[in-house]
């Protein structure tokens, strides 16, 4: 007796679709041997489709159901386990590579939209932070390797002491870091001041407690002799952690403009945006930068973003917003202030729009050009010079004597991003970190239990940083708190009688998803549930056929190949 | 006045069923908190699920949509009330808000109804079809679109002559016209407000002529000709039915305008504009795509590539603000602009004008709480309290507002703007309980 197959073919909107003619696919398959009825549907994930089918296969007894549609990885859980998870609550660890927290908003003063202080925002957080007893906050800390999978991370963290047991007596901290014979650039205020190997945070940085830069101290001992505190016995520690799941938060670098681009390193009145916003802070009444009154300032827009010729194509997204916004602030604290914005096309979105408008009220002079045909600063009799061909005004040639020119530079990954490295985390063509999907799983890494967030998975401002934190802290936390994880139906599974741990499978695998373990008498592949993705890369290494992927074994592939060709 | 009221209490209240309501309410859901979905119209999903494909991936929005709403409607933890609106929220105590929704009937009992569309063949009344945005009809027996959820009919009372047709011909006597609305008191712990936002309304610029002039369309009733559930099967201009081949998109109509009282940037026209051009010119290969602008904002991740590959597909981008529409007697438009790049006024024609309007707010919210209680901005949107450290915080302590509600953004900053309403949603019901 004939079986009686029913076929469902489905659209996906137009993912299937508009690569293949279903309606084609159906007619060449609904005169088949056993076929009993065929469908196409828009979307057979869809709730009603669904029902549709269990109408069918109970109106019409089917012995068996096809439907084409998009890999099962996409929709379908097939079954779970559970695997015991850390306990109730959520203690937090916190890693800060560097000695101070507050990340890059305690480098900016005024914010927009609040008009906060970068201070005012991390001291905020940061009683919130010590309020709470369990978070443990780790600062001149990184983590230095990595092992064990979602639910169990048992991470080693590398910890450099400060080197001074506790606050110094009253102003002896002061005369030590005065009698310290090192100066090196302070990458705080992005170079433009200097800083002792003895220094204090700034007041928008926590924890207040001084520190010493053990790689550029010379170990004089001055600061010792006049502050008892100072201890050099200090030793680096490594810490070993186990937590359930890990939240990815590191970050941006600014983009550092190349030697001479747009005048950078060869004229010094050449500054970044980071930069500008530091001088605009360390100055009060007056705007001196290199003990020249500003009167002029040239902003040049885009500069490391939407490169014609470097890598980073993307938009940086929060420049245009922030360089308006220093200038708006600027011209509030100094007198004589004149702004002249070279852009390549305003992009203050959504709300930001009004900062804009507010800008050319205030006399804000605004000049643009397309990417062919960029600004050029140069240097006439002692003026530094920006020249553009305005296509505001029909391609008027305009040049601006500036006595500061801002680089309004972008957001570029960090340079060192090897803890990245260390969880294998996958970056995009952007080389930022890559969520599984911008719009399904924007905070979740292919790596299972790892989150990532704010301006590491590309450009953004506070606000969408925050809001992409606190999404993969819903997330994090929903990873521990079930107590159980889904896994993936397809995954590796292996014929412990066939395998001879020959170590390949254990080599390609690129989740370190297999180990080693002792069976009765040999050796053996085993694999780590919670961990394979079911990619397969493992099967065809493996000499003696001993990995099969649960739902596509080669009994399988073979049986669908045989049929396709019968 | 409803004949019954119905007492219930739910962890928290999701008001809308979007995107991002339909997020927030998942993620409150998946750690153990009783959810209800308040949903204004007929099926869950928002303007997601009636959109195209969606940029920067070109992927189609429906399949992202769909087995999301199918998560949703599935989910043990979450209740969703269709066709219902919130009246009231009131602080009862420290802890528990009383909400009073209104569940309006919909002559058709959904339990029993199979979606089988024999009472849409057989009501006798046409009208417009709010879901294809006017570009064709529906009967007043209808079920909303195809990938509705829940797919079940309905019968719109204000447009039905109650002939009884769609009563003889239903095979299962699921259409009730006794129903009567019903009225929940609900005590709440916690509300999130994910109301979405409104279209700008074109007629509202009169010298564009849209509403006078047939071949201009908005950029939504486009996203509806380039979706998988359009309603025809090709691109068609509405006023001959003509497959258009000059193609034009009128970009920041009714944003950056003062003129028309919104003078914010709707931080996604440019993009959508860009992805229906890329779109048109897979559907239309011999089709010019022009898009008028005043600045292209390709800001977000993968944005810019995006915009360059629809340079390199020969989309045509002219720096220029419309000025004014006209229509010629063919039906064609001449539009009026000022070509920034060569500094003239010039005219262009083209056969079909494609208007790409904004996000407005949707001001509902405000009257479910007591006067002036939640803040709305100076746009009105839903004032954020703390907008840099705590974003879905709102000005009423345990009511937090996610997506579109505080302001213009796109689907992805809307999904992580629920994921942090219902983050702090979470510690919220951790602290008080």
């Amino acid at each position: 007796m004939n079986k009686k197959i029913g076929i469902y073919i489905c659209h996906c909107g137009g993912n299937i679709s508009d690569y293949v003619d279903v309606e084609k696919v159906k007619q060449s398959v609904e005169n088949e041997d056993g076929v009993f009825l065929v469908k196409t549907t828009m979307f057979a994930c869809g709730d009603a489709n669904q029902k549709e089918m269990v109408d069918d296969i109970k109106k019409n007894e089917l012995d068996g159901v096809v439907v084409a549609s998009c890999s099962p990885k996409l929709h379908l859980i097939t079954f779970r386990a559970a695997i015991e998870l850390s306990d109730m609550g959520c203690p937090v660890t916190l890693i800060e590579r560097e000695h101070f927290i507050g990340g890059r908003v305690a480098q900016w003063n005024l914010l927009f939209t609040t008009s906060e202080t970068g201070k005012e925002v991390v001291t905020k957080l940061y009683n919130e932070l010590i309020e709470r007893d369990n978070i443990t906050l780790l600062t001149g800390s990184e983590v230095i390797a990595s092992a064990g999978s979602i639910g169990d991370f048992k991470l080693k963290i590398k910890k450099t002491p400060r080197y001074i047991k506790e606050e110094c007596h009253k102003g002896k901290l002061q005369e030590a870091i005065n009698v310290c014979p090192v100066v090196v650039a302070d990458s705080f205020n992005f170079d433009i001041t200097e800083r002792k190997a003895i220094y204090h945070n700034f007041p928008s940085e926590y924890p207040q407690e001084p520190v010493i830069d053990i790689k550029n101290c010379t170990r004089c001992g001055e600061c010792e002799k006049i502050c008892p505190s100072v201890d050099f016995s200090m030793k680096e520690e490594t810490i070993e952690i186990n937590v359930g799941s890990v939240l990815m938060a590191t970050g941006f670098d600014s983009y550092t403009p190349s030697e001479g681009e747009f005048g950078y390193n060869h004229f010094e009145n050449v500054v970044t945006l980071p930069q500008f916003k530091r001088i605009i802070e360390l100055n009060d009444k007056k705007l001196i930068f290199k003990g020249k009154e500003i009167k002029n300032i040239a902003y040049i827009y885009c500069v490391g973003s939407r490169q014609i010729k470097g890598e980073n194509k993307y938009c940086s997204r929060y420049c245009c917003t922030s360089a308006i916004f220093a200038a708006i602030h600027t011209k509030s604290k100094f007198e004589n202030i004149n702004n002249y914005h070279f852009t390549r096309g305003i992009r203050t979105y959504g709300k930001q729009e009004v900062l804009y408008a507010e800008s050319l009220k205030k006399g804000d002079i605004y000049l643009q050009s397309y990417e062919d045909d960029p600004p050029v600063v140069n240097q006439v009799n002692n003026k530094i010079l920006v020249r553009i061909n305005d296509i505001l005004t029909a391609k008027k040639e305009m040049s601006v004597e500036a006595d500061l020119i801002v680089l309004v530079t972008g957001m570029v990954p960090r340079a060192d991003n090897s803890v990245a490295s260390l969880f294998k985390l996958p970056k995009g063509r952007d080389r930022f970190f890559n969520e599984i999907h911008m719009k399904l799983r924007p905070v979740e890494t292919v790596i299972d239990g790892i989150t990532i967030c704010g301006a590491c998975q590309g450009p953004k401002n506070i606000m969408e940083s925050v809001n992409s934190a606190l999404s993969a802290a819903a997330k994090s936390f929903s990873y521990v708190s079930k107590g159980e994880l889904e896994l993936e139906p397809i995954i590796a599974k292996i014929e412990k009688d066939i395998c001879t741990w020959c170590r390949a499978c254990a080599e390609a695998c690129p989740f370190d998803a297999i180990k080693m373990v002792k069976d009765e008498k040999k050796d053996v592949a085993a694999i780590n549930n919670s961990v394979c993705k079911g990619c397969g890369m493992c099967l065809p290494v493996c000499p003696s056929d001993a990995i099969n992927l649960i739902a596509y074994s080669n009994r399988e592939i073979e049986s669908m190949i045989d049929a396709l060709a019968g | 006045m409803p004949e019954k009221i119905i007492n219930a209490s739910y962890d928290a209240l999701v008001i809308g069923g979007g995107i991002a309501g339909g997020e927030a309410a998942l993620n409150l859901a998946n750690n153990g908190f009783k959810v209800l979905i308040v949903e204004k119209d007929l099926s869950i999903g928002g303007k997601m699920i009636l959109l195209s494909k969606v940029f920067p991936t070109l992927d189609c929005s429906a399949c992202i949509t769909t087995p999301k709403v199918s998560e949703i409607s599935r989910h043990p933890g979450i209740t969703i009330f269709t066709g219902s609106e919130v009246k009231s929220i009131k602080r009862k105590s420290e802890t528990i808000f009383e909400a009073e929704v209104i569940k309006t009937p919909r002559y058709v009992i959904g339990e029993d109804c199979t979606g089988c569309q024999l009472c849409e063949q057989a009501c006798p009344v046409l009208v417009h079809d709010q879901f294809q945005y006017n570009l064709v009809g529906r009967k007043a027996a209808y079920i909303p679109f195809s990938i509705a959820s829940p797919r079940v009919a309905a019968i719109d009372i204000e447009n039905c002559t109650l002939c009884g047709a769609c009563e003889k011909v239903c095979p299962t006597k699921c259409i009730d016209f006794t129903q009567k609305s019903e009225e929940y008191h609900l005590d709440i712990k916690t509300v999130i407000i994910a109301t979405g936002f409104k279209l700008f309304d074109p007629l509202m610029i009169p010298r564009y002529g849209y509403g006078i002039y047939k071949n201009i369309i908005t950029s939504m009733q486009m996203e509806r000709q380039l979706a998988p559930t359009r309603p025809y099967n090709t691109i068609l201009r509405p006023g001959d039915g003509k497959v258009p081949d000059r193609i034009a998109y009128v970009l920041c109509t009714g944003s950056r305008d003062v003129t028309v009282g919104n003078p914010i940037c709707s931080q996604i026209c440019c993009m959508y504009s860009i992805k229906q051009a890329q779109l048109l010119m897979g559907a239309l290969p011999m089709a010019d795509v022009t898009i008028y602008y005043i600045n292209i904002r390709s800001f977000g991740k993968g944005f810019e590539e995006f915009y360059d590959q629809a340079k390199g597909m020969g989309v045509n981008f002219v720096k220029g603000k419309i000025g004014k529409i006209r229509e010629k007697e063919d039906g064609n438009l001449i539009l009026r602009y000022e070509d920034i790049n060569e500094n003239i006024v010039k005219e262009a024609e083209h056969d079909m004008v494609v208007l790409s309007v904004g996000v407005l707010p949707n001001t509902d919210s405000a009257a479910f709480f007591p006067d002036g209680e939640l803040k709305l901005d100076p746009f009105s949107f839903v004032y954020q309290s703390d907008p840099l450290s705590s974003p879905s915080k709102t000005s009423i302590e345990g009511v937090f507002v996610a997506g579109t509600a505080t302001g213009p953004m796109d689907i992805p900053d809307s999904i992580l703007s629920a994921g942090a309403s219902s983050a702090e949603a979470i510690s919220y019901l951790n602290r008080k309980l």
